[in-house]
């Protein structure tokens, strides 16, 4: 009876208050931007071996920030005032709690880091249940980057052999280039004299952005 | 699969590019069908003489909008993901209003100029070269409007965050609004239908 009604109303009416409908129950279907609520596939989750978690090794970090390579975003998990005290050349602060409301995109390569690989394996997580892509852990994270790139000890004796002082030598200017240096060992005293590596901001290098062709959109 | 495709990485920037002339070719076809392609047609919705463009776009932004509201509610689309430019509310306003000058002069809007370039309009040939040139202007000016450029910003803020209500609410809203628009754009018509023939006699 009603539909018989409804089909006798003119298209163009009929149009209309089909929308207004859809409107009034709009109005109790909630926020659609809230993925708070996220279904996980458990099932691959849980298949994920730990070889299959990608990690990335601080050297090898350094290598892509000295050589430009910039096609990942590079995110700093810590809180602010750990980051504004000292971070890796850039990365960006995103905490855990709003990594989902930033603006990665699900096809970024994410590289994760904090200051212990939990609060990075969290990460992983989140954004892995979340159909993230390309999601990436530094392994180590912060105290890695301090202890192997800014402040790496020298292992080599007193007699380096070529191969040595050429690993010796690479390490003194990959922590160079990061505002750190070289830890050495004080052969004559016979003691370990380390020098207290102390952590200064970022050598400011500018970085040139060239994650993913930003790309202008809208028309 | 959830949409946005490209967002979730369905397929690659190449793809991209094969799907956004795919698209585009439609969206071109659309608007020559909608009558976008004809500078007078345009300029009619100045003057209140045929209102079918206004009824061509509002429609589609209330259909858009409710597609992609629900959509975005049953899960087949991520709509944090859609993109939607940040405002700059003073220069946004200027910006707009040199538009609308410019879309009632010249009878297109930088879209549907293309539409009618490619019907070998001669009028939008000149038009596209005026908005290249006005690009060029803008462009050399831009050093000394940098700070008013970016002035007033707002980030990316849509209503119902700004406003902090409810979305439906606001779809609700703009469902209504497009009612009473097409209600008004079709007694307008009459109106100036009128007027026209007692012009003429």
């Amino acid at each position: 009876m009603l539909l018989k009604a409804f089909a006798e109303i003119p298209a163009r009416k009929r149009i209309g208050i089909i929308a207004v409908i859809l409107g009034i129950i709009s109005i109790f279907a909630g926020n659609p931007n809230d993925n708070v609520n996220t279904k996980v596939n458990l099932k691959e989750l849980s298949l994920i071996s730990p070889d299959q978690i990608s990690e990335i090794g601080v050297s090898e970090l350094a290598d892509w920030i000295i050589k430009g390579k910039f096609d990942y975003r590079l995110i700093d998990l810590r809180n602010e005032e750990d980051f504004v005290k000292y971070r890796i050349p850039s990365s960006e602060n995103i905490q855990v709690t709003s990594l989902l409301k930033s603006d990665l995109s699900r096809n970024n390569k994410i590289l994760l880091y904090s200051d212990n690989d939990i609060t990075s394996s969290q990460g992983w997580f989140l954004l892995k249940s979340n159909n993230y892509k390309s999601v990436n852990i530094i392994k180590g994270g912060i105290d890695s980057w301090k202890n192997e790139v800014l402040f790496p000890k020298c292992t080599c004796g007193e007699n380096p052999t070529i191969e040595e002082q050429h690993k010796h030598n690479k390490l003194a200017e990959i922590s160079k280039f990061f505002g750190g240096e070289l830890q050495t060992y004080i052969a004559a005293d016979n003691t370990e004299k380390v020098k207290m590596p102390e952590l200064k901001a970022p050598a400011t290098i500018t970085l040139k952005k060239t994650t993913g062709k930003k790309k202008r959109e809208g028309c | 699969m959830t949409a946005p495709l490209f967002k979730f990485g369905y397929f690659n920037d190449e793809v991209s590019l094969i799907v956004a002339f795919v698209i585009g070719i439609f969206f071109g076809l659309v608007l020559e069908k909608g009558g976008f392609g004809s500078a007078r047609m345009l300029a009619a919705q100045f003057y209140f003489t045929d209102m079918r463009v206004f009824k061509v776009m509002f429609t589609a932004i209330v259909t858009a909008m409710i597609g992609l509201f629900y959509f975005s509610w049953v899960g087949v689309l991520d709509l944090s993901l859609v993109y939607f430019g940040e405002t700059f509310l003073l220069p946004q306003l200027l910006g707009g209003l040199i538009l609308g000058v410019g879309f009632v002069i010249g009878g297109y809007c930088p879209g549907t100029s293309a539409v009618a370039i490619s019907t070998g309009r001669i009028d939008a040939i000149f038009y596209a070269l005026g908005g290249m040139f006005g690009i060029f202007v803008f462009g050399e000016m831009f050093p000394y409007i940098t700070d008013f450029f970016y002035s007033t910003a707002m980030g990316k803020i849509n209503l119902p965050e700004l406003l902090d209500i409810n979305y439906g609410l606001i779809m609700l809203v703009v469902i209504l609004m497009a009612i009473g628009g097409f209600t008004a754009a079709e007694w307008a018509e009459k109106l100036m239908a009128n007027k026209q023939s007692k012009a003429r006699g």
